[in-house]
């Protein structure tokens, strides 16, 4: 059984262009879990080069749906405000990839051992990592497929 | 006279119950392209800027990421250089009294908390404020939310009564820096901008010029590169909470008011102005006396 990151990357990686909008990436990720047959929560940004940029989550998303000032929303529970998801949403659409993606991207090469991997992605609260060697990405090892490599030794 | 007492909702709260635990922080050395970054994706108008070991050195805000941009710095300068420190503090079991008081005489509109161990653990805005201050004056029996012979607050204020009268404005063909310089004079987080004949056409907000700061626009480019349109209005004589929906719809805390027809414009209208009047802040309330 392997240790490494070799052994539970996954080589078949999408990646997004910082001037893709959030529409486009969204396409993308739905495209990505369609082809993985899994839910794919986030994905690597690179240059024409492929070159690792960054990273960009659901989670970056959420943060631009959510009104700046929600804690002001949020106390005015008699102001009725249907419609305000779509609302937020259309906003979101045309936003750039490169202005909300996150850019201190921790990296791991193919040698790096499954336990360190483990130990950044506690620490880090990271469930992806993208897989460089010599400066090239080669894959990207996901919370999930660490799990289901170590399922066996787990439950046996 | 015992009803000093009651002249004022925030007595008795603390700042820790108005903070926000969430610091958006970023090390000196980062570049201010990224502090730009985090201002979009967090949607804050100010980050804490932190040494090698952690500790707070100063704040860059989206005005300074503005001056750097007018200044003509390149965007991967680093925050360090244009951040202003030390950041201004406050304790967590200090009064919001207090807190509000501190910011006013600084005019700022955030103070970051620090905690027993020297640790920065929130940070308090004025927004802040405003929404902690909007639960308790609608429940306050001194409240003017429901004037004399109203009963809901559907026929309550209209827009006219709560607006600030008053509009800066430049030309689509204004550069970039002069519309700067109109924001930076008069203390406001955005411009309009008209066209030749006078016609309200977009508006340019601090937050559009530090993104065209990032993309790279020169400070020489037109207003009308980067401008929003259309310009979100709102009818002056149109309820409070009309324009309280196009606010939460637009995500943005300031409107343009109009008279008569659309064209017409003839004030400004804040959130913060908004909620406090809706919620009947009494202006004994020391909080109405801070501008956001």
């Amino acid at each position: 059984m392997g240790l490494t990151a070799r052994d539970v990357m996954d080589t078949r990686f999408h990646t997004l262009k910082p001037e893709d909008t959030v529409a486009d990436a969204v396409r993308a990720i739905q495209e990505a879990s369609r082809e993985t047959g899994q839910t794919v929560f986030g994905m690597m940004v690179t240059d024409a080069g492929g070159n690792l940029l960054g990273m960009l989550s659901i989670y970056d998303i959420f943060l631009l749906l959510r009104p700046k000032h929600i804690h002001i929303w949020g106390e005015m529970e008699d102001l009725e405000v249907s419609g305000v998801l779509e609302a937020a949403c259309r906003r979101a659409k045309g936003m750039l990839v490169g202005d909300i993606m996150t850019t201190q991207v921790v990296t791991i090469t193919p040698e790096t051992h499954l336990l360190l991997i483990i130990d950044i992605m506690i620490k880090r609260h990271i469930r992806r990592l993208p897989v460089l060697e010599h400066g090239k990405i080669v894959g990207m090892v996901y919370f999930s497929r660490v799990f289901n490599h170590l399922r066996d030794l787990l439950s046996a | 006279m015992p009803i000093i007492a009651y002249q004022n909702v925030l007595q008795g709260l603390t700042v820790q119950e108005a903070m926000r635990r969430q610091i958006i922080s970023l090390d000196r050395e980062a570049p201010l392209e990224q502090a730009v970054r985090f201002c979009i994706k967090y949607k804050v108008n100010a980050l804490l800027i932190t040494g090698k070991n952690q500790e707070a050195l100063g704040v860059v805000s989206k005005t300074d990421l503005m001056g750097a941009f007018y200044a003509g710095l390149p965007s991967d300068s680093a925050c360090g250089g244009v951040m202003v420190g030390p950041p201004l503090f406050c304790l967590p079991e200090e009064t919001l009294d207090a807190a509000l008081d501190t910011m006013r005489r600084h005019r700022v509109h955030r103070l970051y908390v620090r905690g027993e161990d020297g640790r920065t653990v929130g940070v308090l805005a004025y927004p802040d404020i405003v929404g902690i201050l909007y639960r308790y004056c609608i429940n306050c029996r001194k409240s003017l939310r429901l004037k004399e012979g109203s009963e809901t607050l559907e026929d309550n204020f209209r827009v006219r009564e709560v607006m600030t009268p008053e509009i800066h404005a430049n030309r689509k063909d204004d550069s970039l820096q002069q519309v700067m310089e109109t924001l930076a004079a008069y203390r406001f987080g955005a411009v309009l901008i008209r066209d030749r004949d006078g016609e309200a056409v977009g508006v340019v907000s601090k937050t559009d010029l530090i993104l065209a700061y990032k993309h790279g626009v020169p400070t020489e480019a037109p207003a009308r590169a980067v401008m929003n349109s259309p310009v979100q209005a709102v009818d002056a004589s149109h309820d409070l909470v009309d324009a309280l929906r196009t606010m939460i719809f637009a995500d943005v805390h300031r409107l343009f008011v109009y008279q008569d027809a659309p064209g017409n414009l003839v004030g400004i209208l804040s959130l913060s102005d908004v909620a406090r009047f809706r919620s009947g802040t009494c202006r004994a309330c020391l909080v109405s006396r801070i501008k956001i």
